[in-house]
């Protein structure tokens, strides 16, 4: 008997990441190979006509998972029923903008993009902001909707997380998928802390920490974070583009993870509401390393932080503190 | 014990179709999701810092199948030991271009790449080809790369096959998945024939029934859901000021997949291969056909009865292939 189709609404979804993030969603990567899905798609009136063209692709493509498509720029249409919300949309900085600016565009759409959600959404909706600035989205967004339970709103740093995989693998020349349990700390912004301390590397020789294979402590606590803090830039260097293909790719991984569980012994990063772990400010989205079971995620604890780490977590929680104040005076 | 990976190679990598197809294969939809892959990525030199960055961002994605990348603009590299060859990469009609200037562009293009693939693709590499005037730049592959076997060289018209599928599940209001077997006959321009009248639709919690007596509008699956097919690619442009290329890059996917995996029992697909005189329609040039696949061969399905209507599209975009084939081979002089 086929399972019930799974409602995931995508904001943004006529702009780059939406295009490259829909049909990896009516494919099964979101949500496994026999889970149908119908698409709930959102932009903004003057992205009417591309949006319906995204629509209309979807209808061309066949896909046998895609039982419908709801394209719209009603936040109210596009918020009804939906089990997963990956939040896209956001109001990009352009030059000349200060960061007040684009805080201050980004703070009003997710207020009322949060009440939406909180009316229409099924319970239990799961929420993944990936529009930037992604942590500080996600706690407007949580603010102003009470109603959904903290632990439902997340965001993403999958993607350093997978660039940081990606770095160590490599370095040592390893299959990216050998490697496993690096941390994004905090904020998905260049003061993100990429922590190696707790990875691994499956070796002929069974499972060996990354510190101990890659055998430079200057290039891990140096270069090989400026290179995940600083890839978002790099890509954009190279592509004249933002990273879509990787970032939708890693928006799948976080739900596909957080619904169907992580694989024993291996944990992922997610930016979720601190509950002040790891002595990072409460009050805040941050991410964490998590495990993810039944639906539900759960913070790694009892990792052991170096005086290294120490430092970098502060700054990261310092930095969303800051973020914070900034958002609520764009409110006031 | 993990398979041993197949090497495919995407051609245009660095433009929009590449970016929606890279990932795709990445993720196991063209050859399954424990075929571990290794991507090749072809494009010119202006593109190569923006094909760095297609390299870096597969890096970044972090895919369990993807084993490895190779990234270049040198043809050679790109080609050797590849399995399968998706060729996206082209000369796209610029305003002002004539008929004959693309033409001229792709035939050389085609006639280099032909030569590089013949002397360093795998054996029995299965080719595709899907940038634009599709069945003619897939002839010149083929006449140009005599060693490989001119079953192995194909063209994409599953996308107008899964588009004419889509309209039909519109227009029924029931799921494409419970569509099957429209055809897409002859070239992928705005001649194709998108045939319904063996395709059956399967209602829920019922049998299988014709399209055309489900439908039952005849005025409608003669016209306006043929043009509509046939001009969706125009339409997609219209609406997004950019061409198709997430539908574009699906199809690509399902016509290898099915290819190599197989197509599922009473059900055919359509693709561009070479003709060799079913239906009438002469050989020598690339044509879509409704074809079955099995054990990695392609066969075109015999015995379907073609009405006066079909014979007269099915000959109309046979004459525009050996139209273009004549262009192309007066652009070779």
């Amino acid at each position: 008997m086929a399972k019930e189709p799974v409602r995931v609404l995508v904001t943004g979804a006529a702009g780059q990441i939406g295009y490259a993030l829909v049909p990896m969603i009516a494919r099964g990567v979101m949500l496994g190979a026999d889970q149908p899905v119908i698409l709930h798609m959102l932009d903004i009136p003057p992205a009417a006509e591309a949006l319906n063209g995204v629509k209309m692709e979807l209808v061309d493509a066949a896909f046998p998972l895609l039982k419908g498509v709801v394209a719209t720029t009603d936040v109210v249409e596009a918020c009804t029923g939906v089990n997963v919300a990956v939040m896209v949309g956001g109001f990009p900085r352009k030059e000349g903008m200060e960061r007040k600016d684009v805080m201050s565009k980004n703070v009003s759409i997710y207020k009322s993009q949060a009440s939406a959600l909180e009316q229409h959404a099924a319970p239990n909706c799961k929420v993944l902001v990936v529009a930037n600035p992604a942590n500080t989205n996600a706690l407007i967004l949580k603010e102003f909707a009470p109603s959904i339970p903290a632990k439902n709103i997340t965001c993403l740093t999958r993607l350093d997380h997978n660039r940081a995989l990606g770095q160590i693998s490599e370095k040592l020349n390893v299959q990216v998928s050998d490697v496993k349990n690096v941390i994004i700390w905090g904020n998905h912004s260049s003061s993100q802390y990429p922590d190696v301390n707790h990875a691994t590397v499956m070796t002929p020789s069974g499972e060996k920490p990354v510190r101990e294979l890659v055998k430079d402590d200057a290039w891990l606590n140096g270069e090989f974070i400026t290179t995940v803090q600083q890839r978002g830039a790099a890509i954009i260097k190279a592509r004249k583009l933002s990273s879509a293909l990787s970032a939708a790719s890693a928006a799948c991984d976080h739900i596909r993870d957080w619904v169907l569980g992580t694989p024993e012994g291996t944990w992922v990063s997610m930016g979720v509401y601190s509950d002040g772990s790891y002595n990072a400010p409460a009050g805040v989205i941050y991410s964490f390393p998590v495990t993810c079971k039944n639906g539900e995620w759960t913070i790694v604890q009892g990792l052991a932080i170096d005086e290294f780490s120490r430092k970098k977590l502060d700054l990261t929680g310092q930095e969303l503190t800051e973020e914070k104040e900034l958002a609520y005076s764009c409110l006031s």
